[in-house]
């Protein structure tokens, strides 16, 4: 198989800093592609955008929360707010849906919700599916999330909340919202939910509904319930798509927080996903061996020079490892 | 004087008499107000007794025929009204008070009923003297035929609205049809078609009676006020069944339900358009027997007849029919009517056990369905978690499987397919119709001038009025008139009420649908598209796309589910979509394949704007585009040469073969 020219990678990055959609598409895909040869490239466009003048490091917002609580409305009508309250900021968002765990393929709908009145620059929509049969995140997610942090000032990743993508998600976006709706019975269903101590903080949608008042303060008390130990509050915001109620508040904190210094170190993130894809690939021999041998996933990735060259590297290591254990 | 006998129909002194025949209708309508005028005398002067309005698909969704949306929709599947204007040109030297007027007519429904009252004010005629009916059934609109504007709360509203308004001051007029007509055409069964419709007749029902706007008298009189629009199948004596059964259970209802006591007011009264789905694109000439035998269904029994007959032309799978395709289904009409002893007969099927058990079979099985309806709270409930939509889409792919595995027999399309070329097909326009490009200018050019000449403070409080009402409660009939008679646009309508009501956006049907796809085709399939995730670096991936205002989305979405089903990444996004915003998807998403369903006639300019979109973002080479739906053979070449790979009718009806196709498609820009 043919290699594109490098110099082609390079030009793609100065193409998409300059909001050229097609070239961040591509680039998107350059991410998501999970055949070997890609991680050189990779590793070229991620320097190349390093190097370039308009490079950005975005927030990444994670919304997550069962299907019917309304992620995909409530982004509708949030993103727009945002784009309109400050004029200059970019948004990107990335939205995951589950994959037929028989075909593989998968129904990717989300997008006309996000439908602007025009055209407009400052966005851009890409759906994923999630490759796995939970509907949780895809492997390429935080690959995809690597380079889009560096094109936009705040991303999105939204997630089918189902099992372990809540868990997942901590893993990519610096802070991560859990949509809930309005439950009709009581508090042990948010308990029972199990999925109360994952989110930094959490969006009550539909609160225009009757029940959406008493839900807010059960929600209030699971907490102190399933997170004795947290040191401040955890804020909820209450929302409703439908009437614009409490949109324009949450747009307002979120954007704060995409102003702030507060991020969390991307190389911790990026030696979770490390160890995880080598226990994907090389099964528990390729675990003990990054723990041992290695000294451990986030040491590797200093000593390798990055996580796309210790993607590189590693298949040789482990191979010359294994190789001589078995000559011996 | 002698006796009538048990074969033969007494009129009310007792004379032998031949039953009058129902008004034979022709659904017509395109290019332009003037235009269309022409074909409506024509069509009268045949021997036509009553109007069908068709209108286009922007007048439909209440856009202006200059809105961008809008443009390569002008005209084609009927015709163009931005204004009063247009309404004086149709009808010109057409008499109102003497006709009867069908509009198939939804979301715009009150817009186009202001319209003709105001006509009728400004010609002088007392609207009481009015015959006819605006469609105005949204609840199929959401379910099938995809016109709708507002959701459903404000949609009832301004049903109940028109009814109120109607009872006095247009007493002949229905102000809806409840329609079973495309429920069928999205592959109801007959036991759907009778509980859905019935069951969106109590929910208007019920809804009238809530507001309380009318006394018991009225309410009784609004009652007999309800029409309904059916379908007739090629199954015809089942067909028959079901209009008997449809009489019997809305009987039944009217008068347990809501204690009418005139029997008057409990008659079932229905129009029928007879089924357009199963007309088949191969060997279309077989078409006109299909259509024959429909039309017995509905006309045979006379206790369940229909008032009002259309019948579609035998090329409906090829294109738009010519006036003479029209010509040919109403002397059918004729023949039956005038030629044949038919209306000479009392009701033939009274009393015959086999008739009687397969009605009694029908009613058990729709009073079930509606019960359980009922139970979740009724039609809107119904609507909105869901429900009805997915049931019919399981209907329709459960059709599909059948006629993918040749259980149900389609002559011509998957048995005997071999036939002698159809000398119908060619003459010199190929058998099929083409809308003149310069005759919808005229449509452009009359909005011109009525934006030009009319009072702007006028129309601009008359919009305002409008808006008011709308969010008062109050009533917006009246507002509609004086918007009318401002010579306030269509578009302007329905954006000041988009305005208040906002737009529904519909859950797709594209969950719960099983195919029947799995065989070894399907597994090569699979591994083909597999080893193409290695070759591109990505899972293949389509956007499935309707671009422009048709809303008949079945087709668009039984393709995504089955591209899913043999493995591909799909991005769907549902109907109404602008050709530029389902060219971004395609850039953002870093589509494969953009897949376009076009079934209004428009392929041609939805194709050049679609091509115009990629080359903007320099992704003409990386995406391949292919169309899906009517699409006359004639059209191919010209599609081709502007960049279209592939194109797929409704003889491609395999969907493993489509699957495919779009596959080799993928293959050979991976390779080149």
């Amino acid at each position: 198989m043919s290699q594109p020219p490098v110099i082609n990678d390079v030009d793609l990055v100065h193409r998409a800093l300059s909001r050229e959609r097609s070239a961040i598409s591509e680039l998107v895909s350059l991410f998501e592609d999970r055949r070997p040869q890609a991680a050189a490239r990779r590793a070229t466009a991620l320097a190349a955008v390093e190097r370039h003048p308009k490079n950005r490091s975005a927030v990444v917002l994670g919304i997550t929360g069962t299907p019917g609580s309304g992620k995909s409305s409530l982004l509708s009508c949030l993103v727009p707010t945002m784009l309109e309250l400050h004029p200059e900021l970019t948004i990107g968002i990335l939205a995951v849906d589950p994959s037929s765990p028989i075909s593989g393929g998968a129904l990717l709908g989300d997008r006309t919700r996000m439908r602007m009145e025009r055209d407009e620059p400052r966005l851009f929509f890409r759906s994923q599916a999630s490759d796995t049969q939970l509907g949780g995140l895809s492997p390429s997610s935080f690959q995809v999330c690597r380079m889009m942090r560096r094109l936009f000032d705040c991303v999105f990743v939204e997630t089918v909340g189902i099992g372990q993508s809540e868990a997942d998600i901590r893993n990519i976006a610096d802070r991560t919202y859990l949509v809930l709706q309005p439950l009709g019975g009581d508090e042990v269903q948010f308990l029972k939910a199990g999925i109360m101590e994952i989110p930094d903080a959490f969006i009550l949608n539909k609160c225009d509904e009757p029940s959406a008042e008493r839900s807010f303060h059960q929600l209030y008390q699971s907490l102190w319930l399933a997170r004795p130990f947290d040191g401040g509050e955890v804020p909820i915001h209450k929302t409703s798509a439908r009437t614009g109620a409490g949109i324009e508040e949450l747009g307002k904190s979120l954007l704060e927080f995409v102003q702030s210094d507060v991020k969390r170190d991307p190389r911790k993130r990026e030696a979770v996903i490390f160890e995880r894809w080598v226990r994907e690939e090389w099964g528990r021999n390729g675990s003990r061996f990054l723990a041992d041998v290695l000294d451990g996933s986030r040491n590797y990735l200093e000593m390798a020079g990055g996580f796309d060259r210790g993607q590189q590297d590693f298949p040789g290591r482990v191979g010359e490892h294994f190789s001589k254990k078995a000559g011996r | 004087m002698e006796q009538p006998k048990p074969h033969q129909i007494p009129d009310k002194d007792g004379r032998v008499v031949r039953d009058p025949p129902w008004i034979f209708r022709t659904y017509a309508g395109h290019s332009s107000a003037k235009a269309s005028n022409e074909l409506y005398r024509a069509n009268l002067s045949k021997g036509q007794t009553g109007l069908s309005i068709a209108f286009d698909l922007p007048t439909q969704c209440g856009y202006d025929s200059d809105d961008s949306i809008a443009r390569p929709e002008v005209g084609k599947v009927g015709v163009p009204i931005n204004s009063l204007d247009d309404f004086h040109a149709l009808f010109d030297s057409i008499p109102l008070e003497k006709m009867n007027t069908s509009m198939t007519i939804n979301g715009t429904a009150m817009w186009m009923l202001a319209l003709y009252v105001a006509l009728a004010r400004e010609r002088g005629i007392d609207t009481k003297l009015l015959n006819g009916t605006t469609q105005n059934d949204l609840i199929k609109e959401y379910l099938a035929r995809g016109t709708y504007i507002f959701p459903p709360d404000a949609s009832l509203r301004i049903i109940a609205e028109m009814y109120e308004f109607c009872l006095d001051e247009m007493p002949s007029w229905n102000a809806s049809n409840i329609c079973s007509y495309h429920l069928q055409e999205a592959a109801a069964t007959p036991t759907q078609e009778l509980a859905f419709a019935l069951v969106n007749a109590i929910g208007l029902l019920d809804l009238l009676k809530e507001r309380g706007r009318f006394s018991d008298e009225n309410f009784e009189r609004a009652v007999g006020r309800i029409s309904f629009f059916v379908n007739a199948g090629i199954r015809f004596i089942e067909e028959m069944c079901k209009m008997r059964a449809f009489s019997e259970l809305w009987e039944e209802i009217t008068r347990d339900r809501y204690g009418v006591k005139n029997k008057k007011y409990r008659l079932f009264r229905y129009g029928v358009q007879v089924n357009s789905l199963g007309l088949t694109e191969s060997q279309p000439e077989n078409n006109a027997w299909r259509i024959l035998i429909e039309a017995l269904g509905v006309t045979l029994s006379r206790n369940a007849r229909c008032r009002a007959l259309q019948l579609p032309a035998w090329n409906e799978a090829l294109s738009l029919p010519r006036p003479w395709d029209q010509q040919w289904s109403l002397r059918l009409q004729q023949i039956l009517a005038y030629e044949t002893d038919l209306l000479e007969y009392p009701d033939l099927f009274d009393g015959n056990p086999a008739i009687r058990s397969k009605v009694d079979d029908l009613k058990r099985a729709a009073t079930k369905e509606i019960d359980t309806i009922l139970a979740m709270g009724g039609v809107k409930a119904a609507i909105e978690s869901g429900y009805m939509k997915s049931a019919l889409v399981r209907s329709m792919s459960a059709r599909m499987r059948g006629i993918n595995t040749a259980e149900q027999i389609v002559v011509g399309m998957n048995k005997w397919t071999e036939g002698i070329p159809s000398p119908l097909l060619s003459g010199a326009d190929g058998g099929i119709f083409k809308v003149d490009p310069s005759a919808t200018r005229g449509a452009l050019g009359s909005l011109e001038r009525t934006r030009k000449n009319r009072d702007a403070d006028r129309a601009k409080r008359a919009i305002d009025a409008l808006q008011a009402a709308a969010r008062d409660g109050s009533s917006m009939m009246e507002p509609s008139i004086e918007c009318a008679l401002a010579r306030v646009t269509t578009g302007e309508w329905a954006r000041a009420l988009r305005g208040v009501f906002g737009e529904y956006r519909p859950a797709t049907g594209v969950d719960g649908q099983k195919l029947g796809l799995e065989n070894d085709r399907v597994e090569m399939l699979r591994r083909r598209i597999d080893a193409l995730v290695d070759k591109l670096g990505h899972r293949p991936r389509l956007v499935v796309g309707k671009p422009g205002l048709d809303g008949h989305s079945n087709g668009a979405e039984v393709i995504a589910v089955s591209a899913r089903h043999v493995g591909f990444d799909v991005i769907y996004s549902g109907i109404r979509l602008s050709p530029d915003e389902i060219v971004l998807s395609a850039v953002e998403e870093n589509a494969d394949v953009i897949g376009a369903s076009v079934l209004s006639g428009s392929h041609m300019e939805l194709a050049d704007q679609i091509m115009a979109g990629l080359k903007a973002h320099g992704a003409e080479k990386r995406v391949a585009l292919v169309f899906g739906g009517i699409i006359p053979p004639t059209d191919f070449e010209g599609l081709y040469a502007k960049g279209v790979k592939k194109i797929f009718t409704p003889s491609d009806f395999g969907l493993v073969e489509i699957m495919e196709a779009i596959t080799d498609i993928i293959e050979e820009t991976a390779s080149s």
